[in-house]
């Protein structure tokens, strides 16, 4: 039992590995081209076949050529008498970019567990059109145009973008054309890709055909119907290098297919073939504006341009509208122009302008005018001027700057009759002041108030000098007054200081009464005794002729002056009894001056 | 009478009747927009060795029109110095010092402290030594009175008015004191730009600050070629002597 199982099993494994190696024996994986020998820019096939089921293909990477298509791949399955056959190719569509000997390199597969390769491909590009096999006798322009296969038809299908100037200042319009090129008929049409314009402000020319304008123009030696597909005005947005991406369209072309029968070959055969096309990369230059001469007041205009100024009225009342208007023409960026910034007096209530285009897109570029309508209302009345508007633009053609002077308006505005209104809700409609600018204050003039440098009242010696005057007489001051005080607490001498001053008082009183005989006399004697009081410190009381020599006396006063002035009282105290004196008046008055005085010089 | 001639003597000093023409001409010269004519006039009668608040205000216009924005404000800075309390004259160094490149957030004062300051900013010196003269020369004459007055009712008053005067100009004498130590305190301007502030005096220490010109910068130390400065935001560090220009 075991026997007959281990036979089978070997059989069976026999088998197995029978088929395995017819299996691994079959299998090819081969690459090949369809010619050899191309020129740059056409287009060639190259197929990767195998027979039996592989996986994991790799493709060499196509070093020096562009793939147009692929991978493409196609299975086919033959049956026969029970023998069934399975390959699989994998087909590329490339075109040889540049000349020369180019070797296509190896692909890989894994094929029943097996790594296959195949063998590499050498290329001889050689440079331009290569020799067209084709196009025999028909050379006819119209529709029969040519008939060849599908992978050419780059040559006889083309979209190119042509601009009509590549190298273009900032902001300056490019007329950007697609053009069709075709020598097949073309049955339709789909657009697929529009480029972004990416770096441009692009502006589409309206056409009012809805077909396409055919036409036979010659390009590369070759004709063809051409169509301008797409026409476009751009305006560089900034300088440097920019590229338009392509433009991509699918055309199912009709392209005549050779003769199968008499039938075909009387009538001409053909096939619908779509095909892809993509317009090549245009690169465009665009050089920034030069900012040697930019004009101050520049808002970007590039091209060529007038302008005119105008307003609707020069004589109007507060709180009216006043209409400013501008009109920018020509040909140029008329939809890219920036506010115009106009200066209005800046009592002018201003709003913002209303814009009005009237711009035509052609061919030729972009023309038209734009006008600026700016609504304006003085709120107060008297004269004022608006500035002319100075409106610059760049020329593209001279490469300059050119400036447009525009006018001077003076609008006298009259008192209005809504001003009334204001005044009466003033505390309501105030207005702010308006800032309009800041600046440094104004210069000082008048008197430079100049001083030596380094010198200032405040170091110099006078100001110490003069500080320290009022604290020193101050203390002088404190001082000499406490010595009065002491000299005043002395009773006795004060009033013998004092005593001559009572003297003399009462000597002025006497003097007046002259003539007045008793009142005189008592005057004297009052003035002398009460001098003598004083003088002695005895009271008027105790004051007589004999406490006044023995005190005089005392204080060493000369013999003969005391007598004197005993005498001259007892002459007063006569006189006030008698009628009879021995003297004047006048005498007993100088008298008592001078004796006093004698006192007073030596007490 | 002898003591006013004594007290304004040194006030209205002989100011040369050359430089007052030179100063009348200099400011037709800046009318004119001649600021370049008018700096230079002011400029020699500054190198005739007088000066005021006015001529360095008029200097720091001319400047500033002529775009030297540091010498500008080094001329704003002196004629503070000589006005501080010219409400135009601070006006144009707010001004200008917008103007500078360099941000530079002050540091914060205590309120107590700026008013003070503001106080005695608020006169120029001579001012504040003419009222503080007059004032105790005034208090000396109410103490003389109160000494020798026997009368009750004018001797209490004039004692006060003596002890208040007296209060007032040591007042003045003190905010005169303070306003000198606050302009002792040596400034200067940034004329060089961009300057490195550096952390030691020597061209290899380290950059500590990219300053431009225009800023103010307080003196700290002098060493030779170099000083060490401290901005308004207080950060420190060393400057070569030849970037700044003193107040």
């Amino acid at each position: 039992m075991y026997k007959r199982m281990k036979t089978r099993y070997y059989i069976t494994l026999l088998l197995f590995l029978c088929t395995n190696f017819l299996f691994a024996q079959d299998a090819r994986f081969t690459a090949s081209v369809s010619s050899t020998q191309v020129g740059t820019g056409e287009q060639f096939e190259v197929t990767f076949s195998v027979n039996g089921n592989g996986d994991r293909f790799t493709p060499p990477d196509f070093n020096g050529f562009q793939v147009l298509s692929g991978p493409n791949v196609s299975n086919s399955i033959t049956s026969i008498n029970g023998n069934t056959t399975v390959s699989n190719a994998y087909s590329y569509i490339l075109a040889a970019v540049k000349e020369g000997t180019i070797t296509i390199g190896t692909a890989s597969m894994v094929v029943n567990g097996r790594r296959l390769l195949t063998s590499p491909i050498r290329m001889t590009v050689v440079k331009g059109q290569p020799v067209q096999q084709n196009n025999q006798a028909q050379n006819a322009p119209d529709n029969s145009i040519a008939e060849e296969a599908p992978a050419d038809l780059s040559k006889s299908l083309f979209i190119r973008a042509v601009a009509d100037q590549t190298t273009v200042y900032q902001g300056q319009q490019i007329v950007l054309t697609y053009r069709l090129y075709t020598r097949v008929g073309i049955v339709d049409s789909r657009l697929d890709k529009l480029p972004d314009l990416t770096g441009f402000w692009s502006q589409e020319v309206k056409d009012n055909q809805q077909q396409a304008q055919w036409r036979v123009e010659t390009y590369k030696g070759q004709k063809y119907n051409v169509a301008d597909v797409r026409q476009s005005i751009l305006f560089a947005e900034h300088s440097g290098n920019i590229t338009i991406d392509p433009f991509e369209m699918t055309f199912i072309a009709r392209v005549t297919a050779p003769a199968r029968d008499i039938m075909d070959q009387f009538f001409g055969s053909y096939k619908d073939v779509k095909y892809a096309v993509k317009s090549p990369p245009l690169v465009i230059h665009v050089k920034p504006l030069p900012e040697n001469g930019k004009p101050a007041g520049f808002t970007g205009a590039v091209g060529n341009f007038t302008m005119s100024t105008d307003v609707d009225k020069t004589e109007l009342k507060a709180n009216e509208s006043l209409t400013y208007k501008v009109k920018v023409s020509g040909s140029g960026n008329i939809k890219l122009l920036k506010d115009l910034n106009v200066n209005f007096p800046p009592d002018f209530e201003k709003y913002d302008p209303k814009i009005t285009d009237t711009v035509t897109e052609s061919t030729k570029g972009v023309s038209g005018s734009r006008l600026y309508t700016f609504l304006v209302i003085p709120r107060h009345q008297g004269d004022f001027k608006i500035d002319p508007l100075q409106f610059s633009y760049f020329n593209p053609s001279t490469g300059r700057y050119v400036v447009l002077p525009g006018k001077t308006f003076s609008i006298k505005v009259n008192r209005g009759t809504a001003e009334s209104n204001v005044t009466a809700f003033s505390a309501v409609n105030k207005e702010d002041v308006k800032v309009l600018d800041k600046d440094i204050r104004y210069i000082k003039t008048g008197e430079p108030g100049l001083s030596r440098k380094g010198e200032g009242f405040y170091s110099s010696p006078w100001y110490f000098l003069l500080l320290a005057a009022g604290p020193l007489a101050c203390v002088a001051a404190f001082i000499y007054r406490n010595r009065e005080r002491r000299n005043n607490s002395d009773v006795v001498k004060v009033k013998s200081r004092k005593a001559g001053k009572v003297a003399a008082r009462h000597l002025a009183i006497a003097e007046k009464l002259l003539g007045n005989r008793n009142e005189f006399y008592e005057a004297i004697f009052k003035g002398l005794y009460g001098y003598l009081s004083a003088k002695l410190n005895i009271s008027v009381a105790d004051l007589n002729r004999e406490t006044i020599s023995s005190a005089l006396n005392n204080r060493m006063i000369d013999q003969n002056l005391v007598a004197q002035l005993l005498e001259t009282l007892d002459i007063c105290e006569m006189a006030r009894y008698s009628p009879v004196t021995s003297m004047s008046e006048q005498e007993v008055l100088e008298k008592a001056k001078t004796i006093i005085n004698r006192i007073e010089d030596e007490i | 009478m002898c003591l006013w001639t004594v007290i304004l003597l040194p006030l209205c000093s002989s100011a040369s009747e050359q430089s007052e023409d030179l100063f009348t001409r200099a400011n037709a010269l800046y009318a004119k927009a001649q600021y370049q004519q008018a700096l230079n006039s002011y400029q020699k009668i500054i190198a005739a060795g007088e000066h005021s608040a006015a001529v360095y205000f008029n200097m720091g216009n001319a400047s500033y029109k002529l775009g030297d924005l540091p010498s500008a404000l080094l001329y704003y800075e002196r004629a503070h110095r000589l006005s501080p309390n010219d409400e135009d004259i601070n006006a144009n160094i707010r001004l200008a010092n917008s103007k500078t490149r360099d941000k530079i957030e002050e540091l914060p004062e205590f309120f107590l402290s700026r008013w003070w300051t503001s106080v005695y900013l608020s006169f120029s010196a001579n001012v504040f030594a003419v009222c503080s003269v007059i004032l105790l020369l005034a208090a000396s004459a109410f103490l003389i009175v109160y000494f020798f007055a026997h009368r009750i009712t004018i001797k209490k008053p004039s004692f006060f008015i003596a002890v208040t005067f007296f209060a007032l100009g040591f007042c003045a004498i003190f905010m005169l004191s303070q306003q000198i130590s606050y302009f002792d305190q040596k400034h200067a301007i940034v004329f060089n730009s961009p300057v490195y502030v550096k952390s030691a005096p020597a061209e290899t220490a380290r950059d500590l600050l990219l300053i431009h010109e225009g800023v103010k910068v307080t003196v700290l130390e002098d060493k030779q070629q170099w000083l060490r400065v401290r901005l308004a935001n207080g950060s420190e560090g060393w400057m070569k002597a030849a970037d700044l220009k003193e107040i």
